[in-house]
């Protein structure tokens, strides 16, 4: 793996800047991407609500269940973004420019990451206060408060992973639906909607095998009062997390050492 | 006369046939209006599927049935705000204005890619309810019921289209109509899409006695699964129409005010 350190730090760190002066420059860069899941929020807890009365449901408000939903369908959405942005540069040529400089390729991905998460808390962010003011709870504390925040980041490190590698694969912005629809499938296939003994069909055994599965569980841990924190709730959302980390950086790095040849 | 309208006919089925192609040439367009609402329906049918347990929940033949009219409604959302996106896509590029100096009646402009619009639903809803019926969905309504739903499909989605075209011809800009597309699933949450409506949170029931997809979303219901109970098709027919009427009439005045202003 590439060390970071000296003039490496500094190509990361210039890259991370410029990936954020397109939220600061671009108005409303970040409104699809915090819009979305504050309306799925509203909606779906709107429409779903009356399902916490199904026995076995851990709690009784549908709201602090579909918050952390949100929130990771938000920081995924920020995180796919990455991709949309390196595949414009990629068509702009912008991209081979940085492909020639004496540095790492990796270290070109590791500035945009970084953006790619600080981007996602204002999503996260957003959702969390809008269901907290409307009746979620926060039956966690700081411990749950913790844990949502760091599986939004790391969902939202491994949603830009998987948008770089559409990205260098298919090195064309038309490949943007493909980032954004890979996010809300790995979000929506799992206990999204209700809790794994009341899922029925197919979805049952695909939740079961969904990592996501498990980041949600993680995340669940700040608002639903039957997940309290606890490291049985955490461990299997890490090593989630972990896997699809190495999975998808893995990926990206043989995308990239593909591109030029 | 008849000459006359005979040629406006002729503007708007080319341009309807146009607006249908460049949706088909334009793979990407297609994600959104076919792939997505199949993806949200195999996802809320399966996972929500447990609300047949609940109490006041009405007695169906397949959930999948009852949840698939959500679906319809959503991709005439989509298919309506495609036509938004495909109309700020000429303005931007200029062909609006090469119509515009054409010798034809300028309503027609509008009618025409509407006429692409009603294409489209056509063939979303017929998609949407084949692809439900292999993976399980019946429709008690039956062929009658079917038919009726792909009409009433087509007409809802000229009331979004027009919508969406108003706020093009209106702004002319593309990456507006494009930055709108988290706020169509207002209209869709705030009817009762996939839940019956008196199980609605008071708030979101309230909320959806307004919007005018609540009474299509029933009446697709109420067709579907031959139950005037879960919804009736003459309210939703004459809500759609009013609607396609209206925002027919919005995308015409936004035509005439954009040809004033520029």
């Amino acid at each position: 793996m590439t060390a970071l350190t000296g003039p490496r730090l500094l190509v990361v760190g210039a890259l991370w800047r410029r990936s954020l002066n397109e939220v600061l420059r671009v108005r409303g860069a970040l409104l699809p991407a915090t819009v979305a899941p504050v309306v799925f929020l509203l909606g779906m807890s709107g429409q779903f609500g009356r399902l916490t009365g199904l026995e076995g449901f851990p709690t009784d408000s549908y709201l602090s269940w579909v918050v952390p939903l949100s929130c990771l369908q938000g920081a995924g959405f920020a995180g796919a973004a990455t991709g949309a942005n390196l595949a414009r540069d990629i068509e702009q040529g912008l991209f081979d420019r940085f492909l020639v400089a004496p540095v790492p390729r990796g270290v070109l991905l590791s500035g945009p990451i970084l953006g790619a998460i600080t981007r996602c808390l204002v999503p996260a962010t957003v959702v969390l206060l809008v269901g907290l003011a409307l009746g979620a709870e926060l039956t966690g504390g700081l411990v749950g408060l913790l844990a949502l925040y760091v599986a939004a980041a790391a969902f939202c490190a491994i949603a830009a992973m998987w948008g770089i590698f559409m990205a260098v694969t298919f090195k064309t912005q038309q490949a943007g639906p493909l980032m954004q629809q890979g996010v809300f499938l790995a979000v929506f296939l799992s206990t999204a909607y209700t809790p794994q003994p009341l899922l029925r069909g197919w979805l049952a055994d695909v939740a079961t095998l969904n990592p996501v599965t498990h980041v949600l569980e993680l995340a669940r841990q700040a608002t639903v009062a039957g997940i309290e924190p606890s490291l049985t709730h955490t461990l299997p959302g890490v090593l989630a997390l972990a896997g699809m980390g190495v999975a998808f950086g893995a990926l990206c790095l043989v995308g990239l050492r593909r591109m030029g040849r | 006369m008849k000459g006359a309208l005979a040629h406006d006919a002729r503007v708007v089925g080319a341009l309807g046939r146009r607006a249908l192609t460049v949706q088909f040439r334009r793979a990407q367009l297609l994600m959104p209006t076919f792939v997505l609402p199949l993806m949200l329906l195999a996802v809320i049918a399966s996972g929500t599927s447990a609300a047949q347990g609940l109490r006041q929940f009405p007695d169906v033949d397949s959930y999948l049935g009852f949840v698939v009219p959500g679906t319809i409604i959503q991709g005439t959302l989509l298919g309506g705000l495609t036509t938004g996106i495909a109309l700020a896509g000429d303005i931007e590029g200029g062909f609006f204005d090469r119509l515009l100096v054409a010798p034809v009646h300028r309503a027609g402009l509008v009618v025409g890619r509407l006429a692409g619009t009603v294409s489209l639903a056509v063939l979303q809803v017929s998609f949407f309810l084949a692809v439900a019926a292999i993976f399980g969905a019946s429709y008690p309504g039956g062929a009658v019921g079917v038919v009726a739903t792909v009409l009433l499909g087509a007409l809802t989605a000229v009331g979004i289209g027009g919508i969406a075209a108003a706020v093009a011809l209106r702004t002319g800009s593309l990456s507006l109509l494009q930055s709108i597309f988290p706020f169509v699933f207002i209209f869709l949450f705030t009817a009762p899409a996939f839940f019956p409506r008196d199980l609605l949170l008071p708030v979101l029931r309230d909320i959806s006695s307004f919007n005018p997809l609540t009474y299509i979303v029933e009446g697709v219901r109420g067709l579907l699964t031959g139950d005037p109970a879960l919804g009736h098709p003459a309210t939703a027919f004459a809500v759609a129409a009013a609607l396609a009427l209206a925002t027919t009439a919005l995308a015409t005045l936004a035509l005439r005010e954009r040809l004033r202003t520029t």
